[in-house]
């Protein structure tokens, strides 16, 4: 196995006599009377949060727990028509040398920190459960990634990074989890190194098509069938996303720079702009101040800045908007009922070759975070002895 | 005549040294190689306006020359339901005694100093043209305006506040001139209080609804004709505003606070989302860097702050085609057809639906008409109210004439 450059967060003083200096200066807006969360992050918790920025939050305890939590490495990557670019990931093994390799891949406004529940459930050893060799990446211009400087870095080329990088950690076969951007580069994963490389991928936020009238007897089913519960409060938590919650998607898939100057200037601004998808975005997770001001430290004190991160909407947005051919792979789908887009499962099976699926009562869509032990038990429950994808990576079962 | 508080604006020394402060420290993102505008205003230009913000730019006298060019007032109107808001305004009289009163509403990111051009125009006195009596408000949270305080100041609201600062100026009866958000502020005044005292409507940013399938006549000619090389455009236009650049309507629409903290803590992220409009939404308009600072500058330094202007797209909550929808005003209506506009639809779905009494077909000018193009658009208001004209003395002993 080649050798890995290991590496530990140290942000320079510097940085944050800056921010220091910025939150010293910060302006806040009025508020409209009683607008709660109609509006976005309420006043009161945006001015609690960046007075313990400035004063109380401590950056370097934080700092040195994830520096000795997460293994942590940076190697360069070279991506075709785009050079060298030095990725950052974490890279933990367990005790168990069979077990299995597995890439988890976050997405935005997510990050390499996603993974630090779930790591220790992951890689320890048990005759019960599977174990597996963790490799967790800040995907190009994000965390202590560098970004690409040019245009045209698209879904290929995020899938690429993350498929040569677990080559160069000498794992040939491996399986994958990834959510948000994560699950749509996994998915392009499973199709372009499918079978050869990638053994079967396991997503929380599963995606697909809805039936069209070109698959009849599907489409009549859809018709027929009447909503289960659960179903029905997908559907309307994919509405409310749809009409209500595509704001941000929309500036940061046309105008990404635009957007970048008020993350970049003002950390006021970037805290608001990520805090309101913390709390919207998740099931009632009980945050804590320093948990958010952790999660935004990170892309303010980012390698490439909190507007590389944004480009990604740019360069991708056609592969949100059309899914295109769905992977062969074997697939596992956890569905948590505040993800974003919560779709009927029968769509998924009916193009996707899903061979695990779990159906939870509470999350949403940072299940790392907000449900750890269930998402670990699920991932565990694909590859167990038993299971669907057991062995699915030849010679590396999980067990002793 | 109902008397009026003059007002002359004066930004306290404080507030301009927490802008230097923070321009001291700003901090810039990187831009992809040969990227451009693709992404958003160029990187060397926001630097190169920080820069002059900082340095250079000197708002006092901007601020002096406002104050000698446009008489300005404030004045409290009442609104049902949400109290007294203070309103600032631009009124201008002609020397005409009988001139045509007439308001000017102006939208996002614009201000009143979009009437600078046209308002000394507008308000001569000739034999040849009708003459005006010029108000210009600032819509409530924009420029001077105190802003609302609670939720549910919506269109109606907005357009009581125009109607009733007319009434309180002694105009009862009146004709209107808007763009962008004063076009949909004027429609509603048009629907609400046309007739009776709005007498006929004139705008730069004709929205229309397309012909469907319930109007069986229409939508047969509409499927038929073939469109000509100017709808083409226009059509092509409107597309690229609703996939390119809408980004900035869905999120102002749907999470107005969240916007705010940036734009209300940042020179600099107010300065990038609004330079991108002034340029991207104008036809090559030569902004000097002056007069683009002095533009973000009335939002930075607004009565309400900078974060609140924007709120108008939440309250007035919907999506393009619905955006404000009313009964259709029957009174008399004027447009006029700019080709950089966002919205072009072919000028025969507005006739379908409005009182179009004349429309002008541009060849050149975007969004912001009356700042890039006051001669012309002058010109279309002229021609609409002067004798011989469409709408001529439709303000009873108001002809616009000596």
């Amino acid at each position: 196995m080649s050798s890995e450059t290991p590496f530990q967060i140290d942000i320079p003083d510097e940085k944050f006599t800056i921010l220091r200096a910025k939150l010293e200066l910060a302006s806040f807006p009025n508020e409209l009377e009683d607008a709660g969360w109609k509006y976005g992050a309420p006043l009161a918790d945006i001015k609690r949060l960046t007075e313990r920025w400035k004063i109380g939050y401590d950056w370097r305890k934080y700092e040195k727990e994830i520096n000795e939590q997460l293994p942590m490495f940076t190697r360069d990557i070279d991506v075709d028509g785009f050079g060298a670019l030095n990725i950052h990931y974490v890279h933990k093994k367990s005790e168990t040398v069979d077990a299995i390799p597995l890439l988890f891949c976050h997405g935005w406004p997510g990050s390499f920190l996603e993974v630090g529940k779930i790591l220790p459930f992951l890689t320890s050893s048990a005759p019960e459960h599977p174990s597996f060799h963790v490799v967790a990446l800040s995907l190009p211009g994000f965390g202590f990634s560098e970004a690409p400087h040019k245009q045209g870095f698209a879904i290929d080329q995020y899938a690429e990074v993350a498929h040569k990088l677990m080559l160069a950690l000498g794992y040939n076969e491996y399986g994958t989890h990834g959510g948000d951007w994560g699950s749509l580069i996994t998915r392009r994963m499973a199709s372009v190194y499918g079978g050869r490389h990638l053994k079967a991928w396991h997503t929380n936020s599963p995606l697909a098509k809805p039936p069209s009238w070109r698959s009849p007897l599907f489409f009549l089913s859809f018709l027929l069938t009447p909503w289960s519960t659960e179903e029905k409060a997908g559907i309307e938590r994919t509405t409310w996303f749809h009409t209500k919650g595509q704001g941000y998607y929309n500036e940061q898939s046309t105008q990404p720079q635009t957007l970048g100057y008020s993350l970049a200037d003002s950390p006021v601004g970037l805290l608001a702009w990520i805090y309101e998808k913390l709390v919207l975005w998740t099931d009632n997770y009980n945050w804590s101040d320093d948990e958010v001001l952790t999660w935004i430290s990170l892309y303010w004190f980012s390698r490439d800045g909190p507007a590389a991160s944004l480009r990604i909407y740019f360069e991708l947005r056609s592969d949100c908007e059309d899914l295109g051919q769905s992977p062969t792979i074997p697939m596992g789908a956890s569905f948590f009922p505040k993800e974003l887009i919560v779709l009927p499962a029968a769509w998924l099976r009916k193009s996707h070759n899903v061979v695990f699926e779990s159906h939870h009562k509470t999350g949403g869509h940072f299940a790392a975070t907000e449900a750890p032990e269930q998402l670990v038990q699920d991932i565990r429950k694909m590859f167990a002895k038993g299971g669907p994808a057991f062995a699915i990576v030849p010679g590396r079962t999980g067990y002793a | 005549m109902p008397s009026e508080t003059p007002f002359q604006i004066n930004i306290p020394d404080e507030k301009l040294r927490i802008l230097r402060a923070k321009l001291e420290l700003a901090t810039f993102p990187d831009e992809l190689q040969d990227i451009g505008w693709r992404h958003g205003a160029p990187l060397a230009d926001m630097k190169r306006l920080v820069e002059r913000w900082k340095n250079g730019y000197d708002w006092r006298k901007y601020e002096k020359e406002l104050n000698q060019e446009l008489p300005m007032f404030t004045r409290d109107i009442d609104v049902d339901g949400f109290g007294a808001l203070n309103i600032h305004y631009v009124h201008k009289k002609s020397e005409t005694v009988d001139a045509i009163p007439l308001l000017f509403c102006h939208g996002w990111p614009g201000s009143f100093i979009e009437i600078r051009g046209m308002l000394p125009l507008l308000t001569a006195s000739s034999p040849k043209h009708p003459s005006f009596h010029v108000v210009a408000l600032s819509l409530p949270g924009f420029g001077f305006s105190e802003g609302a305080h609670k939720p549910g100041f919506g269109l109606d609201q907005y357009a009581e506040v125009a109607h009733k600062l007319m009434i309180s100026l002694g105009y009862n009866e009146y004709v209107t001139e808007g763009g962008d958000w004063g076009f949909l502020v004027t429609r509603r005044m048009a629907a609400k209080y046309g007739g009776k005292h709005v007498k006929a409507w004139h705008t730069n940013f004709p929205m229309a609804d397309p012909p469907t399938w319930k109007s069986p006549l229409s939508f047969l000619s509409y499927l038929l004709t073939p469109y000509s090389a100017e709808e083409k455009a226009g059509l092509e236009r409107t597309a690229w505003y609703r996939n390119k650049s809408s980004g900035y309507f869905v999120e102002q629409s749907t999470f107005p606070q969240t916007l705010a903290y940036g734009f209300t803590d940042s020179p600099v992220a107010l300065l990038g989302w609004f330079y991108e409009k002034l340029v991207i939404w104008t036809d090559d308009y030569k902004w000097t860097d002056d007069e683009a600072l002095t533009w973000i500058s009335i939002y930075w330094f607004s009565r309400a702050g900078p974060g609140a202007a924007h709120r108008i797209y939440s309250e007035v909550y919907g999506d393009f085609y619905n955006l404000g929808r009313t009964s259709y005003p029957t009174i008399p209506m004027g447009a006029s057809y700019f080709p950089k506009e966002l919205l072009l639809l072919p000028s025969a779905w507005l006739r379908r639906l409005n009182n179009v009494v004349i429309e002008s077909h541009h060849k050149s000018g975007g969004h912001f008409a009356a700042y890039e193009r006051p001669e012309e658009l002058t010109e279309d208001v002229r021609k609409m109210f002067a004798k011989g004209g469409p709408a001529f003395a439709v303000v009873p002993g108001k002809s616009g004439y000596a």
